[in-house]
């Protein structure tokens, strides 16, 4: 509730920008003579476009250059539907932004496989192909394209003239870039822009990359759609030229200068080139030059694009002591909370491995591992740099697939399942060099991890906004609920590259619990860790365990280990080694000698921080 | 079968044009992770440079490709040197830079040599050799010996001399290897540079098979790059590989489908990289997650 209060202000001044805007937007056409509010018309179609381009690739992270194919594939439908098949203009509008969403997954498909650069060959190559499509084929007409589309009809209103289409425009952009950023403020885009962020810790916190890069491409094309049916009402006429890559990329720098990772960014630099593009008009090819310069220029000095550039002039500000520093108080973690004491949900094994071998090429990780761990048991993995802990984890958790050898969770096989599934059967892990989202304030990375629907159930934003925007509401107190838990209230703002080291590892301890998992593998947690610091972390852990959950710790801080686990694995070499109490496992001579060498047997083998 | 073979061997020898574009890509993405969408612009500018001086300047065919590799060299070395500031920090924005790159090389050649293409006289003035009652253009011949010289002379570049094992060792780990010593950014910037000399020689090459314009870095920037990933992006027998094998593809679609090839060529290869993403001899991926 604090943060209402705080961002109460700004929230009242961007209400008054936006209606100013609004209004600016609404009286422009006053001013504007025949000639330029064609322009006007042609900017704003550029703006849905790039609203389309934001979402896949900066809100996403995924490389598309077939956002103008969308549009055209779009343009033409509605002109082949309206010329040849004898279709009124808004079936046939509807019935090609279809086909462009059906295009969409189509050349989303590779994103399921292939990763950035592979993805902008194909998409690439799939926009070539479409351009070479409408130039030969007959239904296209060919190099002439085809004209004499009818223009859109509405009661009252004559869409043949541009002041009124400018204004059926205006509506279209106005709910297409509201519809955009109610996306990226809401679960889906959330996790869009977590899996953009480090696709890897997306996947282990149960976002379901696949499908989500799909996603991601189906909604662009629909940008991609709505903007090529209003092009194709407002020319009356298509031919090949209009989608070709030259205004792909024309259209990618709108989005690149203007800021891809904020949609209003994408739009003032969708405006501020086309109208830089028509005070060049008579020199086409220096204007050319002019904005590929200022991509160049822009990836190399500012990477967020125009919409970064407040940011930095605050920080500026800030630096030459013109602006006050924002917070007084250093915010400081709380104490932890702990969770109400369960037996643990399953009896018996909760995780076994049989015969696991994992093999990278010639390297062996993993040999014939196999390993059982107790329900509510805490297990602690030690061992060597190097000697395969850290590999295991990644096959119980879906990153690698084990070379042979099964693994079991409960009863059931989950050998080779991909990580998000795994995260859905109640596994979650933290990571050794830490893998927040860095983008996303620290709220936002618990918030991804506690949404539990599926990507599949995104229809809804279709459909029922309001209820996307009541779940988002109870995530949200559920965020703040398992924020005060883990005493980070006071971070839920910040962006997680701000805070110190150990309250990032709690955060991401925090962010693994989020989904009530049945069991969670902590590795190396106390690295980098104070004296107090590895204390708290102790005591979380135990209650973390008392309330039903198994942890499965990788650590070499002995200490730790040795008063925190019940049973201790030892691995050296990618074999385990030694299994049992700590005292038991300390005194085994395997592991002394895989610690110290065979020579210097001693009494006191590491009980204190070895590290 | 007289028909397929002819085919077949037009197919090879484009293919080998794309092949040196794509052991052009390949070289910059091994050594540095970075996909260079300017290099289908920078084959262009080669083209361009090398037809001026052979038509022009009526230099020799091959003192004309010489300077035209010299003049990409130093575009390569400069686009290097801009992008530098981002190298080992976000792959996905450097790819973009290189496609501004590319963007304002394409204006430059307009405003230099205008928007219309020139058509390039086939140096080897000697009629076609007849093998084995196949008419083989001699130029073909020449284009493929010179492909492979070239592919022989950056193999043994890169595996018989100290600079070349030190690029090979940036690739593997430009950490460790600053660690010993390695100048990466000297390493990265001679990878550029060979890449844009490669891009050169393939465009001179193909001024005499093609009609030299502005917008033909496009098509054939993304041809090679299409034969890089199917032989297994950043291996170089697998950029020759897939090289060929998409000019092959090409010259077949063109037979059977006419003006539809190019649609042809993409779907096909859209389809093989989805079924082997990491192409026949596998990505040599630069890791450094």
């Amino acid at each position: 509730m604090k943060l209402r209060v705080a961002g109460g202000r700004s929230l009242r001044s961007r209400v008054a920008g936006t209606v100013a805007l609004a209004a600016c937007a609404w009286l422009l056409p006053y001013r504007l003579d025949t000639y330029m509010i064609h322009v006007a018309n042609v900017v704003i179609l550029f703006a849905i476009l790039a609203v389309g381009l934001g979402l896949v690739m900066g809100i996403a992270g995924q490389i598309n250059l077939a956002q103008i194919a969308f549009a055209g594939v779009a343009a033409y439908a509605t002109a082949i539907l309206t010329t040849r098949a004898g279709f009124g203009f808004w079936t046939a509008a509807l019935l090609a932004i279809l086909i462009a969403s059906a295009m969409g997954l189509l050349v989303g498909m590779p994103a399921l496989r292939m990763q950035s650069h592979y993805l902008g060959i194909v998409t690439l190559g799939l926009a070539l192909a479409f351009t070479n499509w409408v130039t030969n084929a007959h239904v296209a007409g060919g190099a002439e394209g085809i004209s004499g589309i009818p223009a859109p009809e509405l009661p009252f209103v004559d869409l043949r003239n541009d002041y009124f289409f400018y204004y059926v425009e205006l509506i279209v952009f106005a709910v297409t870039l509201a519809f955009g950023l109610f996306v990226v403020h809401t679960p889906l885009g959330r996790k869009m822009r977590a899996m953009r962020d480090d696709s890897l810790a997306a996947g282990a916190v149960g976002v379901e990359v696949p499908q989500l890069r799909m996603t991601a491409f189906l909604l662009s094309s629909v940008y991609g759609g709505v903007a090529g049916v209003f092009y194709a009402g407002l020319i009356r006429y298509v031919a090949p030229e209009t989608f070709s890559i030259a205004n792909m990329f024309l259209l990618l720098a709108m989005v690149i200068i203007g800021g891809r990772q904020s949609l209003v960014g994408c739009v003032v630099g969708a405006v501020a080139l086309s109208l830089l593009r028509e005070v060049l008009v008579d020199y086409p090819t220096y204007a050319q030059v002019a904005y590929g310069s200022i991509v160049v220029l822009t990836v190399v000095f500012v990477p967020t694009g125009l919409a970064g550039l407040p940011k930095r002039g605050r920080a500026l500000l800030r630096r030459i002591g013109w602006l006050r520093s924002e917070r007084g108080v250093v915010p400081r973690l709380g104490a932890f909370r702990p969770y109400a004491e369960e037996p643990p949900r399953n009896r018996g094994n909760i995780l076994r491995l049989a015969d696991v071998t994992m093999r990278f090429r010639g390297l062996t990780a993993l040999q014939d591992v196999s390993l059982e761990v107790a329900a509510g048991e805490i297990r602690g993995i030690v061992g060597p740099n190097g000697s395969g802990k850290t590999t295991l984890f990644n096959v119980v958790s879906g990153l690698y697939r084990p070379t042979s050898g099964r693994v079991l969770l409960g009863e059931r096989d989950m050998t080779g399942l991909r990580p998000h599934v795994l995260a859905r059967h109640g596994v979650a892990r933290t990571f050794q060099n830490l893998r927040l989202f860095p983008l996303l304030s620290v709220r936002e990375n618990v918030l991804v991890a506690l949404d539990q629907t599926s990507v599949l159930g995104a229809w809804r934003y279709a459909v029922w906004q309001p209820g996307v925007w009541r779940h988002n509401r109870a995530l949200r107190a559920q965020a703040d609920e398992l924020l005060d838990r883990f005493g980070l209230t006071a971070f839920a703002d910040s962006a997680p590259g701000e805070l110190p080291y150990g309250t990032q590892r709690r955060v991401e301890i925090a962010r693994a619990m989020a989904r009530r998992p049945r069991i969670l593998l902590l590795d190396e947690p106390a690295a980098g860790l104070n004296g107090d610091e590895v204390r708290e972390l102790r005591d979380i852990t135990r209650s973390i365990r008392s309330s039903g959950v198994t942890v499965v710790i990788i650590e070499h801080n002995m200490g730790l280990v040795m008063s925190l686990c019940e049973r201790v694995t030892v691995f050296a070499s990618g074999r385990i080694i030694a299994d049992g109490t700590p005292a038991e496992v300390a005194r085994s001579p395997q592991v002394v000698e895989a610690y110290l060498g065979d020579s210097a047997m001693s009494e006191d083998v590491p009980t204190e921080a070895s590290r | 079968m007289q028909v397929f073979l002819q085919t077949f061997i037009g197919g090879v020898s484009l293919g080998a044009i794309y092949a040196l574009v794509a052991m052009g890509f390949s070289l910059v993405f091994r050594t540095m992770g970075l996909v260079n969408f300017s290099h289908g612009n920078v084959v262009m500018i080669g083209a361009y440079i090398a037809s001026t001086f052979y038509l022009s300047a009526k230099l020799p065919f091959a003192l004309a490709m010489a300077v035209a590799i010299v003049v990409t060299g130093l575009i390569g070395v400069f686009i290097e040197r801009v992008l530098r500031p981002l190298e080992n920090k976000d792959f996905d924005l450097m790819l973009i830079g290189t496609i501004g790159f590319g963007i304002v090389l394409e204006a430059v050649a307009i405003i230099i040599w205008g928007a219309t293409g020139t058509a390039v006289p086939n140096p080897v003035a000697v009629a076609p050799v007849q093998v084995f009652g196949l008419r083989v253009r001699t130029y073909d011949l020449v284009v493929l010996a010179i492909a492979t010289a070239a592919t022989l002379l950056l193999v043994f570049f890169l595996q018989r001399t100290k600079r070349g094992a030190a690029m090979q060792a940036v690739a593997m780990d430009h950490e460790a290897a600053t660690a010993v010593g390695i100048h990466v950014g000297r390493s990265n910037a001679i990878a550029f540079m060979l890449g844009a000399a490669l891009a050169a020689l393939a465009g001179g090459l193909v001024g005499p098979l093609l009609y030299v314009n502005p917008s033909m870095g496009g098509t054939l920037g993304i041809k090679g790059f299409a034969g890089a990933i199917l032989g297994g992006f950043g291996s170089i027998p697998g950029a020759i590989v897939g090289g060929i094998a998409i000019g092959v593809l090409d010259a077949f679609a063109a037979g059977h489908f006419q003006g539809y090839s190019e649609l042809v060529t993409f779907v096909v290869f859209t389809v093989i990289i989805m079924i082997r993403p990491t192409g026949i001899f596998g990505e040599r991926t630069v890791n450094r997650a």
